[in-house]
């Protein structure tokens, strides 16, 4: 991590430490923008860092923005941070103009005319954007467009955490300003939109692992903190682990942007962050115990994320499926071949 | 709480052109003397060891003084995880080239290290562990075999036991008693280099449940070692020892001992005409290799900038032989074929063979609760 990293990333952690503060996640579960903390992340232009400077940004591009990413999965922040980091990221690659009102990303496989009639299902937090960044393939090439919430109906839904997650209806919407995404493939994008949820996983996972520990440290029964158990020692070992997997696999992914092999890791980092999300829950709420349980003590803020992040943009068996299809495409023996070019 | 570290790391072109040179090496070599080749890295080879001597693949990180190639963990890395994927049987001289020398390097004498590097560089001198014992297994501080001190050196009496190759190594690197048990349990012990050709020495071959013959109980009748084969600090071997878990514990071989079955499973799948139901089975394992690639290769690079992550290395450890336990476990549900012992090669050969080597891959170099216990320590729980 260079110098300018590290300044962002510090000052990203002392706005999501301040976040935690407010009252965010009632007005976001409540079906509310938790409005003044999304005015002071836009206030200190977390919007375009991902951009080079060329475009107004701070250069961090999309390894950078996993960061953040990360960092907002790890604080468990009420905002759709990585949706408008990505949708921003995504406007800017096209040249189309865009203001810092809200704007997500959703992808449409293939298009073949200029009007769209389609039902979304879960577009995070539609209901709260300007407009959605609908990014589709025709002719062959990327396209996106920016289409203005009037022109669509959303009828709003929730993921388990409490996330805006809406079904989005057009009907006879007109893409009249579409832009060519160059040298970007919808699954590329697809394969983006993994990467983030992955990164925030890791930060999630990250923050399960440390609030788990801290409690096995605290918590006595039977004259001892739980955590001196070996019963429960030996299920917290394999959290750690498959935490570091996680972060481990997170970091190799963000390492292969822009080469070959970069939806190969992208995949392997859902899959692993999917796998262990499944069991940090598990073993999390088994150290806690009732209390972990409850609405009030926060552990549920980072468990449900995870429960609902994991099947996002692809779960481990859509992922895995893709994987092994590849591998049984190689040619007889190759499959050794092709896993060394992931490490160079 | 420690952090774990495992920052991944890309290898560059010198390590490309290597993995190339060992590619062509193994066509070149042609089928290896061996009947299977699931868990290769447990078959003994003494002439492919000297083969692969004499590529300058034996002591590669070890410095030219000592004979070895002066190359870097991830080059040695390269070469050891192309061997054992091509199901090479490198037993022979994989304790000697992966901890034995590494420990010398670190705590041997001047002496030690002269002496016995060369030799194991060129595939002439193989290593054994000597730490586990009949009644010491993970509880590897109540160990019973003594050292007495004497003029010129160290009469050893007791026993060894799941010596792997102690019929064909010339040396053991034994962990002894020295001083009596104290409130310490750690202190007290020492690390012996005994030559397996010394007089009072007895081993007794143990033939394990997949019919292999590479263990042994090894028994010590006033065995005398000189002085000069104390290795590091006498009552200090305990420190040593655990210095020398980063080395073992981290390695390729820790997720590939069944990854033949993974390539020939993919093969016949595809040959059958199986190959829908079975990817997303064969995708999850897949990435999970992929993944512990990355971590083991981060640990080789930490390694190489002179770290000790005896925590990461048990992460690997764990992940890694869980991973190539579960892989035969997973691969039989997906293959229409039912395990053989009889059957001369294919799956139904690799599945058996990997189910029955399957119990040990967890045990050998710390069990898995051993290692969830280091782990757990480091997040501050013990």
């Amino acid at each position: 991590m260079n110098e300018v990293q590290q300044l962002i990333e510090e000052s990203a952690t002392r706005l999501f430490e301040d976040f935690s503060a407010t009252n965010g996640h009632e007005l976001m579960e409540s079906g509310q923008l938790p409005a003044e903390q999304w005015a002071d992340f836009l206030a200190d232009g977390w919007l375009t860092t991902l951009l080079s400077e060329e475009e107004g940004g701070s250069g961090l591009g999309l390894a950078g923005g996993c960061m953040l990413m990360r960092l907002a999965g790890y604080h468990k922040v009420p905002l759709p941070v990585v949706e408008s980091l990505m949708a921003v990221y995504l406007a800017a690659k096209s040249g189309i103009e865009y203001t810092d009102e809200l704007i997500v990303p959703m992808i449409i496989n293939e298009l073949d005319n200029n009007q769209l009639d389609i039902k979304l299902y879960g577009v995070p937090w539609a209901r709260h954007a300007s407009s959605l960044l609908v990014v589709f393939s025709r002719d062959d090439k990327t396209q996106l467009s920016i289409i203005k919430s009037q022109d669509m109906t959303i009828k709003p839904g929730q993921n388990m955490a409490g996330e805006p997650r809406d079904d989005v209806m057009f009907e006879a919407a007109q893409l009249n300003n579409s832009r060519d995404l160059p040298d970007i493939s919808i699954q590329q994008i697809e394969s983006w939109l993994a990467l983030s949820r992955a990164a925030q996983m890791a930060g999630a996972l990250q923050r399960v692992l440390e609030m788990t520990v801290e409690f096995a440290n605290e918590r006595s029964q039977f004259g001892r903190p739980v955590g001196k158990f070996q019963a429960v020692q030996q299920q917290m070992a394999v959290l750690a682990e498959m935490t570091s997997a996680s972060i481990c696999a997170v970091d190799a992914a963000i390492d292969h942007l822009a080469t070959e092999q970069e939806w190969e890791l992208i995949a392997g980092a859902k899959i692993t962050a999917g796998e262990s999300a499944g069991y940090a829950a598990k073993t999390a709420h088994a150290v806690h115990a009732a209390i972990g349980f409850t609405q009030e003590y926060p552990l549920q803020l980072s468990t449900r994320r995870l429960w609902s992040w994991r099947d996002e943009y692809g779960n481990e068996a859509q992922w895995s499926a893709k994987l092994g299809q590849h591998c049984f495409d190689l040619k007889t023996d190759d499959l050794w071949s092709w896993l060394t070019t992931q490490t160079g | 709480m420690k952090k774990l570290n495992f920052t991944p790391v890309l290898t560059g072109d010198k390590e490309a052109a290597l993995r190339e040179e060992v590619r062509t090496f193994l066509t070149e070599y042609g089928a290896f003397n061996v009947s299977n080749i699931i868990d290769s890295w447990s078959i003994c080879d003494p002439e492919l060891s000297r083969a692969l001597a004499a590529k300058g693949w034996l002591g590669m990180t070890w410095p030219s003084e000592y004979g070895g190639g002066g190359r870097s963990y991830l080059e040695r890395y390269v070469v050891i995880e192309e061997l054992l994927a091509a199901g090479a049987p490198v037993g022979a001289h994989w304790v000697a080239d992966r901890q034995s020398g590494p420990l010398l390097l670190r705590f041997g004498t001047e002496e030690q290290r002269q002496h016995f590097l060369p030799k194991i560089v060129k595939g002439e001198c193989f290593f054994a562990i000597g730490m586990s014992e009949p009644n010491s297994g993970s509880d590897l501080a109540s160990i019973k075999t003594r050292a007495e001190k004497v003029d010129g050196g160290w009469l050893i009496n007791g026993s060894k036991i799941w010596t792997s190759w102690a019929h064909v190594c010339h040396q053991m690197i034994t962990l002894c008693r020295t001083a009596p048990p104290s409130d310490n349990r750690h202190a007290g012990m020492s690390q012996l280099i005994i030559d397996l050709s010394q007089k009072g020495i007895t081993v007794r071959p143990i033939i394990t449940l997949a019919g292999e013959a590479h263990f042994n109980e090894i028994f010590f009748d006033d065995v005398f070692v000189p002085d000069n084969r104390l290795v590091g600090k006498v009552n200090e071997g305990w420190s040593q020892v655990v210095a020398e878990l980063a080395f073992e514990r981290s390695g390729p071989e820790r997720f590939l001992s069944s990854y033949q079955l993974l390539e020939a499973a993919i093969k016949e799948l595809r040959d059958a005409n199986l190959t829908q139901q079975a990817e997303p089975v064969i995708g999850q394992f897949v990435a999970r290799l992929m993944v512990l690639r990355q971590m083991s290769l981060s640990v080789a690079n930490q390694l190489q900038e002179g770290k000790l992550p005896v925590n990461e290395a048990s992460v690997v450890k764990d992940l890694g032989t869980s991973f190539e336990q579960e892989l035969p476990e997973a691969m039989r549900l997906i293959l229409a074929t039912e395990p053989r012992l009889s059957a001369k090669g294919g799956v139904a050969r690799l599945l058996s063979d990997s189910i029955l080597k399957a119990p040990s891959f967890s045990l050998r170099g710390g069990t898995r609760e051993i290692l969830r216990g280091i782990i757990a320590r480091g997040l501050g729980l013990r």
